[in-house]
């Protein structure tokens, strides 16, 4: 077709006898919108991915997955269906809760809707495979951290030390203490107790935007009295990294005393980090080059000023 | 064309209350038929109590007469949920007192207590029918009312022994009573209008901001006559004002005795309380909100994403033809004061113009402005920054009245285009082809809200991809923890051993005996306040209830639930199992 012929077309298409055409009949737009919409939901209410998909899903990440591999759920409201379907021996406590994805060298990333976790942006995508309305998704991390230590599983009363100022408190079996929204992070049943209410464990911290952090629930007194935990043999690289916080609703308003951690080993300080109201899981990085290849002691210092609501979590790892 | 047998006489009268009535009822039933599956929620548990405490009061003093005007009297029974006032909590009592236990016309209590909004509800429709009849025609009117009754939400709350249905029936009354006030100057209606504003006093605080819509209006309507007297040096006050200003105060006095005492003290605390009103938690485009400053685009997303497409499509129509209708007007006025001052070295002619105006309106009610000040302060004060918007969208409900007579009118422009294009030859075939435009109109509205039931606050409409497109945008999925029948509906009933215990989460002690005591969770389920004393916990999905959820994880041990109650496959309660 030439563009003459086309022009002319167009002329004879927009002629007034069409344009009253369409005006006359223009009404039909709306009845359309109206079962165009009816469409909609019927198809919309018929798109969610059955119980079979995300089993088969499962049954495919269980046989691929290695212990160190991330397996995550995408969209973020997705998640309890998840790990409902993978059980907590595929959707871990360790993957679910997870400081950051820096550890990881390979994630399986099980999505619906299409939808991804902003988090592998930076990742080579390796494959995808679906199951029905289920797609996994397989990245790879380009530059993986190789962990040597993680203090949170290293707490525990054969690698582990906690005092209150200078009295110790003893690592306990007891009831976890939970509650209902308001009451902060799981007081953990495996304990270190101090006197007078204090404690250190392992929980799962919510933190700003109620994304779930494990870590090491240690509550600051409040004071110049600091908690201690001492971790011994901890094998140490270039690094210590690490991420801490409080408990949502224990840091959004922003009127908390800030919280102190330092790290100290032998007669070296090897470094402290400030945790201030409404910074929510905030990361950092200690320079621990001069003991990189070594296993010694490593003691951690958590204070603040006042102990007020003071719901503090971290975890760290030397890499 | 040959005339309809089904043709109604010009003058809107008799037969439209029979079509109003008739809508109301067709409605309460379908909300009677219903409600069983609405779990109990938080609020609800303390009105059926204050509702029993009321009735106590009331049948106190027919029995004991004097004796129950002693302010001990009074404030023991009223002094339950002071921060609301009485009318609707003394109606769910009277309802759950005549209707349950003296007549044993409903099985469960809670039917009986929910049955005053339900019909509340029906009035909504009812006037809303009425008004759009008056307004534009009875087409307009129905599909108004149609559009009304099908938002999910609307349907949701409609069930509920709360407020805010019957607020928005009363602001819809007391609207629509002040219209005719103006239309009929009539003393009658002048102290109807007062009536219904107290009446919308004593049913929820949002009537304290009617008179923003009802002044303004009613000066513009009076406009020539104030201006007159006030030439002739008198102030002239449209009745129904001063009805307002008198007989509303006084309803509100009249059938709240707890403001029989220390009247002005508690007053002042109701007002107080609603003016520093705690923020609670609701999530908004993934972020939760707990305090100011509260998102400007809550409104106007809310409403996309939860009245149907179709009916804000309608809207919108509406809302185009009356404004432009308005700015037409406007223009006129202005040209002729202009005309007036060229005319006039001295100075334009006020007279003049204000008589060109006057004939250039056509609807000396001035309905067009009522409506839109209808709709403009019942949404406004959540434009500001300092409001809480906790309540998603149940507390500018007074709006969707006013938003579907808009789409009624929007619909009346649709049903002319398509009269001029078909042109019918005889009256059977556009009463058909009218049939099928308002089926096409209303059935996905209708799908949407029968398929959103009971998670009328998780679904969200196909044009953001239904209640998975609202997890996706990260609106919030429910509030008040009545999704606990659910769970119990679909898993624990079935599943809990004899005698189980249940983190009740988010349902309070008072909702969830009410859920066992009429047989909806099993009776011999124990509650318990905290995940770890518990064999089964729950957890009722809202972005800040996630810290509930993990406590589990640690609580329990897994991180896995043991069911999950979804809608759409997206989690509304999950349920975890002790292991």
């Amino acid at each position: 077709m030439t563009r003459a012929n086309a022009a002319c077309k167009l002329r004879a298409a927009l002629s007034p006898d069409w344009k009253r055409v369409a005006q006359r009949w223009a009404f039909a737009v709306v009845p359309a919108f109206g079962l165009l919409e009816l469409v909609a939901h019927v198809v919309q209410t018929h798109s969610a991915p059955a119980a079979a998909d995300w089993d088969a899903a499962r049954a495919w990440v269980a046989g691929q997955a290695k212990a160190d591999d991330l397996v995550a759920f995408a969209p973020r409201w997705a998640d309890p269906i998840g790990r409902e379907h993978f059980g907590p021996a595929v959707a871990t406590l360790e993957r679910e809760a997870r400081p950051d994805e820096t550890r990881f060298p390979r994630a399986f990333e099980v999505g619906i809707r299409g939808e991804h976790l902003a988090a592998f942006d930076g990742w080579k995508k390796s494959g995808v495979v679906r199951f029905g309305g289920v797609a996994v998704t397989t990245w790879e991390n380009p530059a993986p951290a190789h962990v040597l230590d993680d203090l949170v599983s290293l707490l525990d009363p054969r690698r582990a030390h906690v005092s209150r100022g200078d009295a110790d408190c003893p690592f306990a079996h007891a009831g976890a203490q939970s509650g209902n929204l308001g009451f902060g992070p799981t007081i953990p049943g495996d304990r270190f107790a101090c006197g007078g209410g204090g404690f250190a464990g392992v929980s799962v911290v919510a933190d700003l935007d109620y994304y779930p952090h494990r870590c090491i629930y240690a509550p600051p007194p409040g004071g110049p009295t600091p908690l201690r935990i001492r971790f011994d043999d901890v094998r140490f690289g270039h690094s210590l990294h690490g991420h801490h916080g409080l408990y949502v609703e224990a840091e959004r308003n922003k009127v908390g005393a800030p919280v102190t951690i330092t790290f100290k080993s032998g007669d070296s300080t090897l470094g402290s980090v400030v945790h201030r109201d409404g910074e929510g899981w905030k990361p950092f990085e200690l320079d621990t080059s001069a003991l990189a290849g070594q296993s010694a002691e490593l003691r951690v210092e958590v204070t603040a000023p006042s102990g007020d609501r003071r719901q503090y979590c971290f975890e760290a790892d030397t890499r | 064309m040959r005339s309809s047998p089904f043709r109604f006489p010009e003058r809107v009268g008799w037969r439209d209350h029979v079509v109003g009535a008739g809508l109301a009822s067709v409605y309460v039933a379908w909300l009677l038929a219903t409600v069983s599956t609405v779990g109990v929620p938080r609020d609800e548990g303390i009105y059926f109590r204050a509702g029993s405490d009321y009735i106590r009061w009331w049948r106190m003093l027919l029995e004991r007469g004097r004796e129950a005007l002693d302010r001990g009297a009074i404030d023991s029974c009223f002094g339950i949920n002071h921060e609301h006032p009485s009318l609707m909590k003394t109606l769910f009592g009277a309802s759950w007192y005549l209707l349950h236990e003296k007549w044993h016309v409903f099985a469960d209590a809670s039917t009986a207590y929910r049955l005053p909004g339900m019909l509340m509800a029906g009035v909504a429709l009812w006037v809303t029918y009425l008004f759009g009849a008056r307004a534009w025609s009875r087409r307009a009117g129905l599909v108004a009312a149609l559009l009304f009754a099908l938002m999910p939400q609307v349907f949701f709350h409609a069930h509920l022994a709360c407020f805010d249905v019957p607020i928005t029936a009363m602001w819809t009354l007391c609207v629509y009573v002040h219209w005719r006030a103006q239309e009929r100057r009539s003393l009658g209606w002048a102290i109807a209008t007062g009536i219904a504003y107290g009446l919308a006093l004593d049913t929820k605080h949002n009537a304290w901001f009617l008179p923003f819509v009802l002044v303004p209006h009613a000066l513009f309507v009076h406009r020539h006559a104030i201006a007159r007297s006030l030439k002739a040096g008198r102030v002239a006050i449209p009745s129904s004002l001063v009805a307002m200003a008198t007989i509303g105060p006084a309803v509100l006095l009249a059938l709240w005795p707890y403001l029989w005492f220390d009247t002005m003290g508690r007053l002042q605390w109701w007002v107080e309380f609603h003016r520093h009103h705690e923020y609670y938690n609701i999530e908004f485009l993934g972020k939760n909100y707990f305090g100011p400053p509260s998102p400007k685009s809550y409104v106007p997303v809310m409403i996309a994403a939860t009245v149907p497409a179709i009916t804000l499509l309608l809207f919108l129509a509406g809302v185009l033809d009356r404004a432009t209708a308005g700015a037409k007007r406007l223009a006129a006025w202005a040209r002729g004061v202009v005309r007036s001052a060229r005319r006039s070295p001295g100075g334009p002619s006020l007279d003049d113009a204000l008589a060109r105006e006057a004939r250039a309106a056509r609807d000396p009610r001035e309905t067009d402005l009522l409506l839109a000040l209808s709709f403009l302060v019942a949404v406004g004060p959540f434009f500001l920054a300092a409001t809480p918007v906790f309540g998603g969208t149940k507390h500018w409900m007074p709006a969707y009245p006013v938003l579907a007579l808009f789409a009624g009118r929007g619909f009346e422009l649709v049903a002319d285009a398509m009269r001029r294009a078909l042109q019918p030859r005889d009256a059977r075939g556009w009463l058909l082809a009218q049939a099928w435009l308002v089926a096409a109109v209303v059935v996905a509205p209708l799908a949407v809200t029968a398929h959103a039931h009971p998670f009328g606050l998780s679904a969200y409409t196909p044009l953001v991809g239904g209640t998975a497109g609202g997890a996706d945008l990260g609106l919030n999925r429910q509030f008040w923890g009545y999704t606990t029948q659910n769970a119990a509906a679909e898993y624990l009933n079935d599943q809990a051993p004899r005698g189980a215990t249940v983190f009740i989460h988010d349902t309070t002690w008072d909702a969830w005996a009410r859920m066992q005591d009429e047989g909806r969770v099993r009776r011999d389920l124990r509650a318990a306040g905290t995940p770890g004393e518990a064999q089964y916990a729950l957890v009722q999905h809202e972005l800040h209830m996630n810290e509930v959820d993990y406590s589990i994880w640690v609580a329990d041990g897994t991180d896995a639930p043991a069911y999950i109650v979804e809608h759409d496959g997206v989690p509304i309660v999950s349920i975890y199992k002790h292991p």
